[in-house]
């Protein structure tokens, strides 16, 4: 009967080594050990004064376990068959670091042997037990029917610790109980810590059951049952409930009364514990494996389901992510040269057309001064000054369009450089244009233009030649009134136009002289603009060469290294998909495995579903 | 500065003083106000511990009749506060909402208050008004169930239950080691380190203790005695009483009809009643002499220990109403409780007080610290170091657990001169409760010369010589009183 749990047993074993889980193989081991003995370990727990030594003695109907007048049980008692009544304190020595109290060698543990009057003593821990030992309880050993049949009662310190019913000693280790009984007294309903208490308990065990005591002392025990019940149900813990009296119990046990007993309730728990001993190889063996099962699998699948999740996660952030990345910035970096290419031309052709505007403007003004200057001087008394006024101006133009020219080409190439700003480093070119210090040479000599100058002779000529008309005008017309043709009046008047006409000859002389020198001027000025001009746009041309060059190189650069990471990226991606299906496939495989493993151990408990006792009876 | 003062003067100052500081606030100055008018008020006792311990039960015993619990307010976290008045009144207190006067009906034995139309947690108070000498001196306060600690250790309904009230009585079924925990969170202050708050500890249920077998009270008895032994009590609690406030109340409301259905029931041979009293279900189904609603009201108000204990009593000799209901009382613990109330709690009102308002301005500088709070507070320290009565509370716990290493009776009489037992002079002193002044006298000063030479003695450590001169300075007071009480 019982091969068949044992196999799936065994094999939960195997698959705990399989996944290299030493802790659960041992787990898994203890409890195959467990299961193989016969007898049937219920551990009683509880919050203290709840009645639980009063049950046990209920139970076994002997005053075993000392009750009432505020004594605590200290000890966790062990009640169990034996041919004549004996008590004896086992003691552990002391649990050594390293290796813990569960693990002592069964042989090391001293028994003190108690006389047995003197239990209550033995119980509180004041008898028998060596200060500073390891943990210790108190062996009963009564000749009781029920006994006999295997029942081992384990009566523990009340504790309203969570999850930690006698925690201090391996005997009442939770681990090693068959079933569980939760104490509980009638005159309150389940406190929230007793149910996690449950809720702690039945996710180890199958075999809980809630017994409700003292209800020989409340009338409302019933309403208290019921709604214990329905909080046992709103927490989903699967136990029973089983309301009992023990004080009922011992005087029916006293007084040999049948009813009483069976107001007591007391059949009731027996009967279940009875069940629970006699299908202790068979049912309650399946479902301590069904649960064994669903904690071990639950153990092992938790890290498989954590790396597949993580794997999930990884996708989004693994190499198949980096290969999007790296597309993405393939794209990216196309975009960026055109961008930049564009920015060049457009900034290089404004450039141009605003240095060529600039320089312009300002010979226009020097040209504007020339003509204002040369209105009212003679280029014969003031040329000398005047061109070097005029080389200066003319330098001092062509440097400040220089100097412009650096600045906007420095201007241009950062906002160029702007466009791979995303790439992070410095992409400036190393700047070399500058304003030549020859700039000042290197523009046109002014010669002096060829004027007229009014020389003596030419003067005494025209002196002449204007004197002439007056003298003959005067001289005849005085002739008439009878004097003669040469006369001082004449000579006078002579004189007059002389002088006039020379005046008019010199101040004709005076335009045509500043009209030669602003021609003159001009003519120089516009071929100094050529030349500027035209050394401007080679300086920008050449700018525009060697940024243009620059960037091509550093996008060349950049894709080389995208390229690459590309590359990289694609392999990587491959190679990891590759691996990542060979690691789903393992734990999809082991899960198909776990959940065989499963299902195997829940048919155990499904194919008998009347004496499952994962479902409350109530 | 503040030694010469009394304490209450002292305390009266202080709020004054923190008035003027926090005159700009208006929720400061309210919270203040509301000290300086508790200071004329009853003490207010706070009646707390886990649930189902008998909280309100006891409360009822106390008042004498079945007021709480408030129906409906039961766990939501609603502080019931009962003090004496004119007529009986109840009104709710809640965040959203104005003051609100609540319905209430008069039963039998007491009263009911309806709550309808509030929602669970919305409510913060309710004030009940109810004519009874019980409240004259002190406020009782129903306090909902201490649940364990939470994230932080600490359990919100303690929390609140040592910020308003005075005093606690902490019930509890077996004194296990939460409910030691609960109590200590109340000393993290100043002034919870310097004076921590007066707790009893009361045993609750005890007609419960050990399946209720006739004698269970007294061995709830025992068990209280032997707790207030226990260092870890008494660090805590200044006494451990038991009581069952089920007894207790059922004593208070005994009415002729119930003694006449026990008395009947009394009548039944024993062996026979017996066998009914095996199980409430047993006693409500059997065949006995009394009607089974009546039956069933008596084990409603006595339980099943209390149906057997008073049919004893009444075969044993209370054959009267009044007597079997001085006899229940007596054996409930409730004159005791009573007695310890009045001990600890009443007679140190004003020291209690005092301590509360004390407490209530540290924690006010605390949280909303303002240029001269940290003045404040050094007040608040030099009259919690110089007042004598705090003195006497402070060697009263040192005495309690025994570190200060006297000879127990040496430690006993200390305890008893500081108002241990009683803040009286006869209970201080020792002597009959009706000694002449002259004896009186006597004894206070020979009290006076011994624990002088005490104070004085270089063998005694350092911590006895100061416990000592504590005594001295508490005889020198009871001499001071005396020769005023003389002219």
């Amino acid at each position: 009967m019982a091969g068949i749990w044992l196999d799936v047993l065994d094999e939960i074993a195997r698959t705990c080594r399989d996944h290299g889980r030493g802790d659960l193989l041992q787990a898994v081991r203890r409890k195959r050990a467990q299961l193989l003995d016969p007898t049937l370990r219920v551990l009683v727990v509880g919050e203290p004064n709840q009645g639980k030594s009063q049950l046990v003695n209920a139970i076994v109907n002997a005053p075993v376990c000392p009750v009432g007048d505020g004594r605590t049980t200290v000890l966790p008692t062990v009640v169990q068959h034996a041919d004549v009544p004996s008590v004896a304190v086992v003691q552990a020595p002391p649990a050594t670091p390293g290796r813990s109290a569960g693990a002592a060698l069964p042989g090391a543990v001293e028994r003190t042997p108690v006389p047995v009057d003197r239990i209550a003593d033995g119980v509180a821990g004041t008898l028998g037990r060596r200060p500073g030992g390891g943990p210790a309880y108190v062996e009963i050993g009564l000749p009781r029917a029920l006994l006999g049949a295997g029942l081992v009662l384990v009566d523990t310190p009340g504790s309203d610790e969570v999850g930690a019913p006698g925690a201090a000693a391996s005997v009442a280790a939770l681990a090693r109980a068959d079933a569980v009984l939760l104490v509980t007294d009638s005159t309150r309903e389940l406190s929230v810590a007793e149910l996690n208490v449950l809720l702690h308990v039945t996710r180890s065990h199958p075999n809980v059951a809630v017994v409700q005591t003292k209800i020989d002392l409340v009338s409302d025990w019933r309403a208290v049952a019921e709604r214990n019940r329905r909080h046992l149900a709103e927490a989903g813990v699967p136990a029973a409930l089983i309301p009992v009296s023990a004080a009922l119990r011992l005087r029916a046990a006293a007084t040999d009364d049948r009813t009483l007993n069976a107001e007591s309730g007391f059949p009731a728990l027996i009967a279940r514990l009875q069940r629970d001993l006699a299908g202790k190889s068979d049912v309650l063996a399946r479902a301590a494996v069904g649960l064994t099962a669903r904690t071990v699998v639950e153990q092992l699948a938790a890290p498989l389901r954590a790396e597949l999740e993580s794997q999930r996660v990884e996708e989004q952030s693994g190499p198949m992510a980096r290969l999007h990345a790296a597309q993405r910035e393939v794209e990216e970096l196309r975009r960026c040269s055109v961008r930049w290419q564009n920015t060049l031309n457009d900034e290089m052709a404004d450039l141009l057309s605003d240095l060529e505007y600039d320089l312009r403007d300002r010979t226009r003004q020097i040209l504007r001064e020339v003509d204002e200057a040369f209105d009212s001087a003679d280029p014969l008394v003031a040329w000398d000054a005047f061109q070097e006024w005029l080389a200066r101006s003319l330098t001092e133009a062509a440097e400040a369009n220089h100097e412009w020219l650096v600045q906007r080409c420095d201007f241009v190439a950062r906002r160029v450089a702007a466009n791979f700003a995303r790439y992070g480093y410095d992409v400036l070119p190393p700047w070399s244009l500058t304003v030549p210090e020859d700039l000042a040479d290197r523009l046109p000599e002014m010669e002096r233009p060829t004027i007229d100058r009014f020389t003596a002779s030419q003067k005494v000529i025209t002196g002449m030649k204007g004197s002439y008309g007056g003298l003959l005008m005067f001289g005849l017309a005085l002739t008439l009134a009878g004097m003669p043709m040469i006369n001082p009046v004449s000579i006078g008047a002579g004189a007059l136009f002389g002088g006039k006409s020379i005046r008019d000859e010199s101040r004709q002389l005076l335009r045509r002289r500043q009209a030669t020198v602003k021609t003159a001027v001009q003519r120089h000025v516009d071929d100094f603009f050529v030349r500027v001009v035209k050394d401007c746009r080679d300086a920008a041309r050449q700018v525009q060469r060697m940024l243009r060059d620059h960037f091509a190189a550093l996008t060349d650069e950049l894709q080389e290294g995208i390229i690459q990471s590309l590359r990289t990226a694609k392999q990587a991606a491959d190679s990891d998909a590759a691996a990542r299906d060979q690691r789903q496939r393992e734990i999809k495989l082991k899960m198909t495995r776990l959940a065989a493993l499963y299902e195997q151990a829940q048919q155990l408990t499904a194919g008998r579903p009347a004496a499952v006792p994962l479902e409350p009876r109530a | 500065m503040t030694v010469g003062l009394r304490l209450d003067e002292a305390v009266w100052g202080l709020l004054h003083r923190a008035l003027e500081l926090y005159r700009d606030d208006p929720r400061a100055t309210g919270h203040l106000r509301h000290q300086l008018a508790r200071l004329e008020q009853p003490l207010r006792v706070a009646v707390a511990g886990p649930w189902r311990a008998g909280k309100s039960t006891l409360l009822n015993a106390l008042l004498g009749e079945e007021v709480a619990p408030v129906a409906g307010a039961d766990g939501s976290g609603v502080f019931t506060w009962y003090e004496d008045g004119p007529q009986p009144r109840a009104t709710a207190y809640s965040a959203g909402h104005p003051p609100q006067e609540l319905a209430m009906a008069k039963s039998a034995t007491g009263l009911r208050v309806d709550l309808v139309g509030w929602r669970t947690g919305e409510l913060r108070d309710i004030v009940v008004r109810w004519p009874t000498r019980a409240l004259r001196q002190v406020t009782l306060v129903d306090t909902p169930a201490v649940a364990g600690p939470g994230e932080q250790g600490r359990s919100p309904v303690m929390e609140r239950v040592f910020r308003d009230a005075d005093a606690v009585l902490y019930l509890t079924r077996d004194g296990r080691g939460s409910d030691l925990r609960a109590l200590e969170s109340g000393r993290e202050s100043l002034v919870g380190q310097a004076a921590p708050v007066n707790a009893i500890m009361v045993l609750s249920r005890t007609d419960e203790t050990g399946g209720g077998k006739i004698d269970a009270l007294l061995t709830a008895r025992q068990l209280a005695r032997r707790q207030s032994r226990d260092p870890r009590v008494t660090a805590t609690c200044v006494t451990a009483v038991a009581c069952s406030g089920l007894i207790g109340l059922a004593g208070r409301v005994l009415s002729e009809a119930d003694h006449a259905a026990l008395a009947r029931l009394a009548a039944v041979p024993r062996p026979e009643l017996e066998v009914h009293l095996l199980s409430a279900d047993r006693f409500l189904r059997g065949e006995l002499p009394v009607d089974t609603q009546v039956r069933a009201g008596l084990l409603d108000r006595l339980g099943l220990f209390g149906v057997r204990l008073a049919t004893t009593l009444v075969r044993t000799g209370c054959d009267t109403r009044a007597a079997l209901s001085a006899e229940l009382i007596r054996r409930s613990g409730l004159t005791e409780l009573r007695e310890s109330v009045n001990r600890f709690f009443v007679d140190r009102r004003e020291t209690l007080k005092s301590r509360s308002a004390l407490a209530a301005v540290e924690a006010l500088l605390r949280a909303d610290p303002s240029p001269g709070a940290a003045e404040l507070l050094g007040a608040v320290e030099r009259i919690l170091a110089g007042a004598h009565e705090f003195r006497e509370l402070r060697l009263l716990a040192a005495l309690r657990d025994t570190r200060l290493g006297f000879d127990a009776d040496v430690a006993a009489e200390a305890r008893r001169l500081v108002g241990g037992d009683g803040v009286g002079l006869a209970a201080r002193l020792g002597v009959e409760h009706d000694a002449s002044a002259q004896r009186l006298w006597e004894v206070a000063a020979d009290a006076q010369w011994r624990w002088r030479d005490r104070a004085e003695d270089p063998l005694l450590r350092l911590a006895q010589r100061r416990g000592a001169q504590v005594v001295v300075r508490s005889c020198e007071g009871m001499l001071a009183e005396l020769a005023e009480g003389g002219r």
